[in-house]
């Protein structure tokens, strides 16, 4: 019981930095990210990468937020162009153009096979204790970690700003402040957050292949958002759990119920975010948590 | 350099042009008037491609009764869409519109696999043999798939630009309070333009799944193509979806030889993301509007 409880948690951390990391960019910014899946892909695969050829955590884990912060880099420049939904759309593009890339660079990726074996936490730190403790451990840490440095950043000046960007882009123009630099920083940051999340993803679930990083993903991460409330660092936290809760339990549900296949539940599963999605938008599109006089 | 092969692939992209033009027509008439792009026309298609092929086997085979009942099947959806969901986003962000309309993407999916399970389908059409023209190796099927693709967008246009309630739908796209002080119910103009756009989408799945095969993620796969060509002909301009789908199809085909068959869809994101940034009001709109 206690080992299951543990995998919950890690599954729930790890979309949880996902989270934190889009609420930054949507709910603090108004950047609608579609695509927060290609940076989590990015650091599963730089960490997969690293580590099954020898490297260790302690440069794999860096590697992953660098890299996902700079492959995020040239898709944060569109955002001066675009306006929120067709940057969405981009987004989306660009996380299914590097899914492609993925399957087709086999040479580096092995393509749809995926990348086996990858070494656990113990063993990639080169440390003896148990890889499950550990791995839960620095990502309570992570989690820590990026709610200190949001709440941090949200009382500044420059969370001010991203948050007068996200309510009125041209007022902020107009005060002699630049969106444009404030939008790539923050796109940037919460890649580099997503990609962290991914390069735990890969040592802890020890294989990683292209059809775990469909855009289903991203809009687990947005429910689970919503759910909580956008613009609210909390929300984030108890909106990842509510999703992981509610992805376990349909496991439960299927156990219980007699003639429903796992197919049938992963239909179940799609039609419930589905919905989700829709009445949340609906009807409380601040969230459940969200604050409702921040729009 | 091949000419023949080069010829082929150009007119493989006309096809695929001409069915990717029919979802595109359908966004791009709803982003128009509703201000948003609307992530369910994919899974529409392919709504309207199931109801179609079930249409066809209960209608002993006529693949003309599979249409209509796909076609019909699939604006019903669209309307009801409209009625439940996208009416009560009127005014209000484009952003909450679309994640909405993702949710209703993932609910129409997951019915479909629900009930209908994973597997692909097929039409059940005769299998005919290609004939040459000149250099090209042609399939008649892919004849009539041009035909009815050309048909229904005349059909769109005749509406749009000739009957009395394309001119009302053209009008509330342009200024919805003006003609609501006209006297323009925009209630119903907005379900008679949202039951057009859903059975233009569910007919582009039907000739999608015609061409090659139905599965559950077809329409998801069209969405992004037919999305590029929306952006590429300018918001709201169905001519301009036409022209955009025409280029990406070809121009994704031609690509093949040089980047493979994978890369494909990215040359149509790579074109439409070029088109976003260096000219966000569409290659074809001539009047450059602010969006």
């Amino acid at each position: 019981m206690t080992a299951y409880l543990i995998a919950m948690a890690i599954v729930a951390l790890i979309y949880m930095l996902l989270t934190i990391g889009l609420n930054l960019q949507y709910g603090y910014t108004g950047l609608a990210n579609f695509g927060h899946v290609g940076s989590f892909a990015i650091g599963a695969y730089i960490t997969a990468l690293i580590t099954t050829n020898g490297g260790f955590a302690y440069v794999s884990l860096p590697a992953s937020v660098l890299g996902a912060a700079l492959v995020a880099w040239p898709v944060a420049l569109l955002s001066k162009r675009l306006r929120t939904d067709y940057f969405a759309i981009a987004t989306l593009a660009a996380s299914e153009t590097l899914r492609l890339a993925i399957i087709e660079e086999d040479w580096i990726t092995n393509g749809v096979h995926g990348i086996t074996s990858i070494p656990n936490m113990s063993v990639a730190l080169g440390l003896d204790v148990d890889p499950n403790i550990l791995i839960l451990t620095l990502l309570i840490a992570a989690n820590l970690l990026a709610v200190a440095l949001i709440t941090r950043m949200v009382k500044s000046p420059f969370g001010r700003t991203i948050e007068a960007i996200r309510d009125d882009e041209d007022a902020v123009r107009a005060l002699g402040k630049e969106p444009a630099t404030f939008k790539v920083k923050v796109f940037v940051i919460g890649a580099g957050l997503a990609g962290l999340a991914g390069a735990f993803y890969a040592h802890y679930f020890s294989y990683i292949s292209p059809e775990q990083f469909l855009p289903l993903i991203t809009f687990y991460v947005w429910m689970a958002m919503i759910l909580g409330g956008t613009g609210s660092i909390l929300g984030a936290v108890a909106g990842s759990l509510v999703l992981v809760l509610f992805l376990e339990g349909s496991r439960f549900v299927r156990d219980i119920l007699p003639g429903v296949t796992e197919v049938e539940m992963a239909s179940v599963r799609l039609f419930v975010v589905g919905m989700a999605l829709v009445l949340l938008t609906l009807l409380r599109p601040q969230g459940l948590m969200g604050d409702f006089r921040k729009r | 350099m091949d000419f023949a092969l080069f010829a082929n692939l150009a007119f493989n992209g006309l096809i695929e042009g001409a069915v990717i033009a029919l979802p595109a027509v359908a966004l791009t008439l709803v982003f128009g008037v509703m201000g948003f792009p609307n992530a369910s026309t994919g899974d529409v298609m392919t709504a309207g491609a199931y109801a179609a092929q079930t249409g066809q086997i209960a209608m002993a085979g006529s693949i003309v009764a599979g249409v209509i009942v796909g076609s019909v099947a699939s604006a019903l959806l669209a309307l009801v869409f409209y009625l439940c969901v996208f009416r009560f986003f009127q005014g209000r962000p484009s952003m909450y519109a679309l994640v909405a309309s993702i949710g209703l993407a993932f609910a129409t999916r997951s019915t479909l696999t629900f009930f209908l399970g994973y597997d692909q389908r097929v039409f059940p059409i005769p299998l005919t043999r290609a004939f040459s023209f000149g250099p090209l190796r042609i399939v008649p099927s892919d004849l009539y798939i041009l035909a009815t693709s050309v048909g229904a967008i005349v059909l769109v246009f005749l509406l749009l630009y000739v009957t009395p309630l394309g001119r009302r739908m053209r009008a509330v796209a342009d200024n919805p309070d003006l003609a609501r002080s006209c006297g323009i119910s925009s209630h119903r103009v907005l379900s008679a333009m949202w039951l057009i756009a859903g059975a233009v989408t569910g007919l582009g799945g039907i000739l999608f799944g015609i061409k090659t095969v139905i599965t559950p993620l077809m329409g998801w796969e069209a969405l992004l193509p037919a999305f590029a060509a929306m952006i590429l002909g300018g918001i709201g301009n169905p001519a301009g979806a036409i022209a955009g789908a025409l280029t990406i199809g070809i121009a994704q085909e031609l690509s093949t030889p040089f980047v493979g068959f994978t890369y494909k869809i990215g040359v149509g994101f790579a074109i439409m993301v070029l088109a976003l940034v260096l000219r966000p009001s569409g290659l074809f709109n001539l009047s450059a509007r602010v969006r």
